[in-house]
């Protein structure tokens, strides 16, 4: 499919069901999508509809029970989990509603460690001027323990940024925050991942923040409705 | 890679090591009861190897029995070095108020001992407490003696047909260690007092030896082979200081073993405390691996990362256990050594504790590696969802743990005494172990079926038996060998011990009596008769008795290295023999059955037949009709295999291992041993009685030597229990482990039920359900396996009578469930103390 060629991100006709006490759960079901290099993609819908399993298989942490997706041109089925992990190192990098912090790690060691996972001399330097632009140089050594929601979700995006991927999963960034605090993270998110020329998809339940975004995708049910 | 391995792996290390406390004690518990059990044999060893000339009295010994030396041989010995003669022979003392006791004198000469020195109270010297005194001989007494007759020092007593002064007492001989058992209180004599005696005559039970201190820089060992070469059919036993107490050193291998098993079984019941350990971590590490994993590291980094973390931990555990173990033995010599039997030098031996550490290090990673393969399995959709626990996937480390737990088990076969025994110790412990895990896992299940059919507590207990943190899963295989190691230490002992103390005494004579004169026998049993009124054979039995050796198998001579260990000791020694008529009455023979042939008539008189004890048969491979070669009396006898018999040692009847029949030594005058059941009371009577009418028989109570024997028991019986209850904590170590990794989630459970209108009493009581019943299923199984272990070793090792010590088994189930329970009121105490709302705010 040439779309799949040009796009960061192309998912064929993928469906996901997991396993359950109460039997096989369909969470997705006949998912076509693509992102293209740089495009902004906001993925709304109601609880339940699959807008995390979205990102989910996207990002290749889940593998589909069928379907094709293809991540910067590359079929994940081909990959096996280590495979997939270093085809994300430095080029898709994530965000989380609940930031997913390491909980043991200060906040320039977790900004540096996706940098020293691709093999970077200067993970931590890096790390710092990050930290710096996120308006973080006075919480270097804080652990995340020590930090605001806000400020944890600061880090989690330097740390996603840093690496200058060319694609961003973003699933809920805002949700654990108040208003005003949402507001200040989604600015820098979308100022940092227009600097960088990354793509991002996230997912979210903001209306506001769905209209920042270049496209918009509904999910119901599994299914894009629109 | 590695590098950065490392640096994630100290970033993580810095939240401490909390979680890993259980992780840390079950490592060093057992790793610190093997350290302790090698360092202590350890210690034993050299102590007996620092003293083994004064253990020996000399570099060489050279022992016969029955017959003095020949002046060849005498000759032969003073030309090696210099010598000191000794005899020994046994004799029944006898106070001036007619009090009467078995010993075993010794004559000593001047030059006695060699090395070391002789301990006494009550005289300056040795040579001032034997030297004659109004005409009497001295003689240094152990102070048994001095009770059991009522003598006080200066003193006369007799000894067989020799009139004694207690001189001094006897508090140690140098070269005790190496002489063993004695059947009756020690007696030290010049030797040509005991010469003279008469005691040491042919026919009776006597022995000489001889002690050489050889000239510096001679092999003991190369000089103890040519005394052998140059007399080889002179029956000596010949000892050198190399090999000064074979008994000892054997009883310190086994010593090590057996404690050295325990500190095995420890660690492997606590390697459930490990793998629940690194499980836990690992699982409150779920979430980081997963966002690792999203940020694009592979699952060798994974693996290294918490790799190294282990690693270093369990560098630690088993540094804890070291230095535990290495200090238990110096802190024993500190308070006990002087009390000790054996000589010991305590000090740091550094192979022991090697031995020990890698023991640990091979069983972390025997029981971590395998939660580490579960962990880097662990996939980065668990960020969107909790694992589903999936199963363990193949690969180096499932590798790793099977190689590291074969290794383990190898480690302990091949560093045993006896490799087969190990292997059977380890095959056991592995497949109660499995047991014990597959019934952990049924339980669970089962819990999860009944607790449909009951309500309140009960039902929340059983959930949570049910449940994916179940200690049913976790806890009751480590309680289970805990409990199967203590129930089979408890119910060998007891068995053993009833056999001393009920069975042995209604089976086994009363009372001995040996070096009775052929030709006075009639006299004897009238004698004994006036005492313990008619006797019958149920009663009483007298038989000629003769000691000799077997010399040769089938016409050649005996070939000890063709003769299978166990039996060797029958074809090595002077052994005891009698003559029988025909087959004996069947309530005679005890439980000696007649395995193979045919018993001669009364009044054969054709060629020497004899019976044989079926296991010596079988380890030296003979059978009815081949020729055995006896040295009897100084004359060889070829004799052919007629029975062969099955004899119960402690039964009561004609239980030798040599049986001939009764005209193949006609002419000897031999003397007689009785054997006879009799009352305590008829026992005092007839010991004194036989003190005027036959002074030069030995009396030798049975009942003495049970009570001495079960008094002794009993003590050893503490200290093993003592060490198997090591199991035992690990067991208890690896609940405690069960209970803090599910801290969190019992509090916030405990504070869901308060919400939901629970009371304490509610939770505690399902709490106490839960966890009693793991203590009550693993105490029951581990019970049950305690049974399958401890029967054969009972009943085919020691061939005793199986009974079991039913107030034992239930002390030991309940402290089983008592303390399971207590972990589980405490679980449920901790979970309790905490206010629900900050716990649920939290969650």
């Amino acid at each position: 499919m040439a779309e799949g060629s040009t796009s960061v991100l192309a998912l064929e006709a993928v469906t996901l069901t997991l396993p359950s006490a109460a039997g096989p759960v369909n969470i997705l079901r006949g998912v076509d999508l693509a992102v293209s290099p740089g495009e902004r993609l906001a993925v709304i819908g109601p609880s339940g509809s699959g807008k995390s399993s979205l990102i989910a298989v996207g990002a290749g942490l889940e593998q589909p029970t069928s379907g094709v997706v293809r991540l910067f041109g590359q079929d994940l089925a081909r990959l096996d989990e280590d495979g997939r992990a270093r085809l994300r190192r430095g080029r898709a990098a994530l965000v989380f509603q609940a930031f997913h912090l390491l909980p043991n790690m200060t906040a320039e060691e977790n900004v540096a460690t996706p940098l020293e996972i691709a093999g970077a001399k200067d993970a931590l330097s890096t790390a710092r001027q990050w930290l710096d632009r996120v308006g973080l140089s006075a919480r270097l050594t804080h652990y995340p323990h020590q930090l605001s929601g806000g400020e944890q979700q600061r880090v989690a995006l330097a740390r996603a940024l840093a690496a200058r991927p060319a694609l961003l999963f973003a699933d809920e960034p805002t949700g654990n925050l108040d208003a005003k605090t949402a507001a200040v993270v989604a600015d820098l998110m979308f100022a940092l991942v227009a600097e960088v020329g990354a793509a991002l998809v996230m997912v979210t339940h903001d209306p506001v923040l769905a209209e920042r975004a270049d496209r918009l995708v509904r999910m119901g049910d599994g299914r894009i409705e629109g | 890679m590695a590098v950065l391995s490392f640096r994630l792996a100290s970033r993580e290390l810095r939240s401490g090591v909390r979680g890993f406390r259980i992780f840390l004690a079950c490592l060093a518990l057992g790793v610190a009861a093997i350290a302790a059990a090698g360092s202590t044999a350890e210690a034993f060893r050299h102590g007996l190897s620092s003293q083994a000339r004064e253990i020996l009295g000399g570099d060489l010994y050279v022992s016969v029995e029955n017959r003095d030396f020949s002046p060849a041989e005498r000759a032969a010995f003073d030309g090696l070095g210099t010598t000191t003669y000794t005899a020994a022979a046994r004799a029944m003392a006898e106070a001036p108020g007619g009090d009467r006791r078995l010993v075993s004198l010794r004559g000593v000469d001047g030059r006695f001992p060699l090395a070391g020195t002789v301990k006494i109270d009550g005289a300056p010297d040795l040579k001032t407490a034997l030297a004659d005194r109004d005409g009497v001989p001295g003689a240094a007494v152990e102070p048994a003696l001095l009770d059991r007759l009522h003598l006080k020092l200066g003193d006369r007593f007799t000894a067989g047909p020799v009139t004694l002064r207690a001189g001094a007492v006897l508090v140690s001989e140098p070269d005790g260690l190496s002489r063993g058992f004695a059947l009756g209180p020690r007696v030290l004599v010049r030797r040509e007092v005991l010469e003279r005696s008469g005691l040491l005559a042919p026919g009776g039970l006597s022995g000489r030896a001889v002690r050489i201190a050889l000239p510096a820089g001679q092999d003991p060992r190369v000089v103890g082979k040519a005394v052998q070469a140059r007399f080889p059919d002179a029956g000596f036993e010949v000892r050198d200081r190399l090999d000064a107490a074979p008994g000892a050193r054997r009883l310190i291998d086994q010593l090590e073993y057996f404690l050295g098993f325990i500190g095995l079984a420890s660690l492997v019941a606590g390697g459930l405390g490990v793998a629940g350990a690194v499980g836990a971590y690992l699982a409150t590490r779920e979430p980081s691996i997963a966002v690792l994993k999203a940020l694009g590291a592979d699952g060798a980094l994974i693996r290294n990362l918490y790799l190294i973390q282990i690693s270093l931990l369990a560098a630690l555990g088993v540094a804890i256990g070291l230095v535990v173990g290495a200090a238990a033995p110096l802190i024993l010599g500190r308070f006990a050594g002087s009390s000790l039997p054996i000589p010991a030098l305590f000090a740091v031996y550094p192979l022991p504790l090697a031995k020990a550490g890698l023991f640990g290090l091979l069983a972390a990673a025997a029981f971590s590696l395998i939660p580490l393969a579960r962990a880097r399995s662990t996939p980065p959709s668990a960020l969107f969802r909790r694992s589903l626990g999936g199963r363990v996937p193949l690969g180096l480390e499932t590798l790793g743990a099977a190689l590291a737990g074969a290794g383990l088990a190898a480690l302990a076969v091949a560093t045993a005494p006896t490799p087969m025994a190990a292997a059977i110790m380890i095959a056991g412990v592995a497949v109660s172990f499995a047991l014990l895990w597959a019934l952990g896992r049924a339980a669970a299940w089962g819990a999860g079926k009944v607790r449909r059919l009951v309500g309140g507590p009960a039902r929340l207990g059983l959930a949570n038996l049910a449940g994916p943190r179940s200690a049913a899963r976790t806890a009751s295989p480590a309680i289970g060998l805990g409990v199967a190691l203590l129930a089979c230490v408890v119910l060998i002992q007891s068995a053993l011990l009833a056999q001393i103390t009920t069975t042995a005494p209604r089976t086994a004579p009363a009372m001995v009596f040996t070096e009775i004169p052929g030709a006075q026998a009639a006299a004897f049993d009238a004698e004994v008769a006036q005492a313990m009124g008619p006797l019958t054979p149920e009663t009483y039995l007298r038989l000629p008795f003769v000691t000799g050796r077997i010399s040769g198998l089938k016409g050649q001579p005996v070939d000890k290295d063709r003769i299978k260990p166990g039996q060797r000791w029958a074809f090595d020694n002077d052994i005891g023999m009698t003559l029988l008529p025909g087959a004996p009455p069947s309530n005679q023979d005890g439980d000696g059955k007649t395995v193979a042939g045919q018993w001669w008539t009364p009044g054969y008189s054709g060629p020497p037949l004899l019976t044989l004890n079926a296991e010596l048969a079988d380890g030296a491979g003979l059978k009815v009709g081949d020729t055995v070669t006896l040295t009897i009396l100084g004359r060889d006898i070829e004799a052919r295999i007629a029975v062969l018999r099955r004899i119960e040692f402690g039964g009561f009847g004609p239980n030798f291992n040599v049986v001939l029949n009764a005209r193949a030594l006609e002419g000897a005058d031999l003397r007689n041993v009785a054997i006879a059941r009799l009352g305590k009371a008829q026992e005092a009577a007839l010991t004194r009685r036989l003190g005027d009418s036959f002074p030069g028989v030995n009396v030798i109570s049975v009942r003495e030597q049970l009570d001495a024997a079960a008094g002794l028991f009993d003590r050893l019986a503490l200290a093993v229990r003592g060490a198997a209850a090591v199991a035992g904590l690990a067991g208890l170590l690896v609940l405690a482990g069960a209970i803090a990794a599910g801290a969190r989630a019992r509090a916030r459970e405990a504070a869901t039920l308060k919400v939901l209108g629970a009371t304490r009493g509610q939770i505690l009581a399902a709490y106490a359900i839960e966890y009693g019943a793991v203590g009550l299923i693993a105490g029951a199984a581990g019970v049950a396996l305690g049974f399958a272990a401890a029967w054969p070793v009972v009943v085919k090792v020691f061939e005793a009578r199986w009974s079991v010590d039913w107030g034992g088994v239930m002390i030991l189930l309940a402290g089983a469930a008592g303390l399971s329970m207590a972990g589980g009121l405490l679980a449920a105490a901790l979970a309790l103390s905490q206010r629900p709302a900050p716990v649920l705010r939290a969650d």
